[in-house]
């Protein structure tokens, strides 16, 4: 299978501003290499601070990188090309309630990157719309309602309907799943890996529950302090972590699954 | 004896046409020395149960239980000055996001200073200052505080998240409370800092034989801290036992959905299936079903879940639905055989 995203050496670096004897480089993110496939999952664990927000937001193009190139299928991202990322990289947030505007209904919401991005007319763009609600899950004639209406789960699911409704290649989750009840998340997961199925979407996972991680990813990397400490299958590092920051990390999570094995 | 038991607490919220009832008839007993887990997803009234324990609920809710004794006394009873001077003196509480709930304009010394009792401090009225000043160092060493020179002098701002939560739990501690209440000290926390909380509040509640109440929104993150266990749902009780009668033997279909939509309560779960949950999404106050309220989500409810179902009682594991999940015998074998 060909490579869908393939990442080089991508880094990222803050200068705090001064004078030139005391200017002060604050590494975030060292180079970084891997690459992703289609139907594949990439999970993405560490620290607070161990820039894996930063990776999220050099990967969308929020922030321009200090160096390194982004291929998406073999060709060159370059940092101004913000159409193309729109496009095929997408990325749902944590909190979804504020990421939606609370002054446009969603039809609205979900109307404007289509407006941005293609060339469809009004109707084509409303059937669209229609179409993808039912695909999360929620009712084509939700289009009329406020975000305010929706429960927290469901506005995750508008925010997945627009990240999708461009039929993107990747979609990056930066704890997407982190504020949902565990019911509603298993339902979220579920729908996840359905949406997977169907469009052959390449998840990028951010987030500190392992049992997701390990139930939802194919690879998993490991960042400490904007490094890349550990990478590979997931079920290879889970089983045999290798290094420090890895196994303290299991270690915290992992009580009381061992204690309830042993038993 | 029993240090906190409460019968049939009900929670309504005052509104102009129509009172609602926000926390439905919920029973719950601790003992002493006990860590118990109270666990609902948003909105099912765990938080408010706390706020009624303590005593803090304003005027637009209204509060009535058949019983609600602290250690023997009724609580309903008393009136508010004898009340808040007995729950001030005996249970502590602290709550998420720490940072938010220290003062941000003055420095955690004299946040400390401020818990502690004075009547507690012997000696004269210029010793008084020094006392007060090592108690809060002690204090701070109790909640494996080290550095606690520039601890005491910095400003919460200038903390992280979990060393704001063990000043938190100092400034709980300086009362030497029998109950703590928890309510989710470890939300939106790193795993290796809840990893430190938690196994503060397990060494409290060893050493110092303190009870705590531990709430939270996951079944998975406390259960390995427990030793009993009470779910809630939309305000209704559900289910209490054992820390292991809850994962083993979920008698409740809320409860055993909750232990079988955690992806790292099922191991041998084969990676990226279909994980169980529940269909539909957790009513609001304002639209509650009659009745069982799961009732529309569940995948057994019956024309009977219309009523409120009534609490029964297997063996101290206490379930509140009218067709219970009691294992077969053969299964209730297998499960022997496990343990």
């Amino acid at each position: 299978m060909t490579e869908l995203l393939k990442v080089e050496e991508l880094s990222k670096s803050y200068q705090q501003k001064g004078f030139w004897f005391k200017k002060k480089v604050t590494i975030a993110l060292e180079p970084i290499s891997f690459s992703i496939e289609a139907h594949k999952t990439l999970a993405i664990i560490g620290d607070t601070g161990s820039g894996k927000s930063t990776l999220a937001k050099l990967l969308v193009g929020a922030e321009p990188a200090s160096s390194g190139h982004i291929y998406l299928n073999g060709k060159k991202l370059h940092d101004s090309s913000y159409k193309e990322r729109c496009q095929h990289i997408r990325m749902i947030f944590q909190d979804s309630g504020t990421t939606l505007n609370p002054s446009l209904t969603i039809l609205q919401l979900l109307d404007e990157p289509l407006k941005l991005n293609t060339t469809f007319n009004e109707k084509k763009r409303q059937e669209l719309i229609r179409v993808t609600l039912q695909q999360v899950g929620l009712l084509g004639d939700h289009m009329n309602f406020y975000p305010h209406m929706f429960s927290g789960g469901q506005k995750q699911r508008i925010s997945l309907a627009r990240a999708i409704i461009l039929q993107p290649q990747v979609i990056i989750l930066d704890e997407a799943l982190a504020a949902l009840d565990p019911s509603l998340r298993s339902q979220m997961i579920n729908l996840l890996l359905d949406l997977q199925q169907q469009m052959g979407l390449a998840y990028i996972l951010i987030s500190h529950n392992l049992g997701i991680i390990r139930h939802f990813s194919d690879e998993v990397l490991v960042l400490s302090h904007g490094k890349v400490v550990e990478s590979g299958k997931t079920m290879e590092v889970m089983n045999k972590p290798q290094h420090k920051v890895t196994q303290r990390l299991l270690m915290n999570q992992n009580f009381q699954l061992r204690s309830r094995t042993v038993k | 004896m029993n240090l906190l038991d409460i019968r049939n607490l009900s929670i309504e919220l005052i509104s102009e046409n129509k009172n609602i009832l926000a926390v439905d008839k919920v029973s719950l007993i601790m003992k002493e020395g006990e860590v118990r887990g109270l666990v609902g997803e948003s909105g099912s009234g765990k938080s408010l149960l706390a706020q009624a324990i303590v005593g803090v609920l304003n005027d637009k809710w209204k509060v009535h239980a058949d019983r609600f004794h602290w250690r023997g006394v009724d609580l309903l009873r008393l009136s508010i000055a004898e009340r808040k001077a007995l729950i001030s003196r005996d249970i502590a509480m602290i709550f998420q996001e720490p940072m938010a709930c220290l003062d941000p304009t003055t420095t955690i010394k004299n946040q400390l200073a401020e818990a502690i009792d004075t009547s507690s401090l012997t000696g004269f009225f210029w010793q008084k200052q020094r006392q007060r000043n090592e108690a809060a160092i002690k204090l701070l060493h109790k909640v494996g505080i080290k550095k606690h020179n520039a601890c005491l002098n910095s400003y919460p701002h200038q903390l992280t998240d979990a060393l704001c939560q063990r000043v938190m739990i100092a400034i709980a501690l300086a009362r030497r409370p029998i109950l703590l209440i928890a309510d989710e000290p470890t939300a939106a926390m790193e795993n290796t800092n809840q990893g430190q909380i938690f196994r503060l509040l397990a060494s409290l509640n060893q050493l110092k034989n303190m009870s705590i109440l531990l709430i939270s929104h996951d079944l998975e993150n406390i259960t390995h801290w427990t030793h009993k266990i009470t779910v809630m749902y939309s305000g209704q009780f559900v289910e209490a036992g054992t820390t292991e009668q809850i994962f083993k033997n979920p008698l409740h279909p809320y409860t055993k959905a909750l232990v079988d939509s955690s992806p790292s309560a099922n191991i041998e779960l084969p990676a990226k299936s279909r994980l169980m949950a529940l269909p539909g999404t957790i009513p609001i106050l304002q639209h509650l079903p009659i009745g069982c309220r799961l009732g529309p989500r569940c995948p057994r409810a019956q024309q009977a879940c219309v009523q409120a179902p009534t609490i029964t009682s297997f063996h101290d594991h206490k379930v509140s639905c009218h067709y219970p999940l009691i294992p077969t015998k053969a299964k209730r074998k297998a499960i022997k055989e496990v343990c």
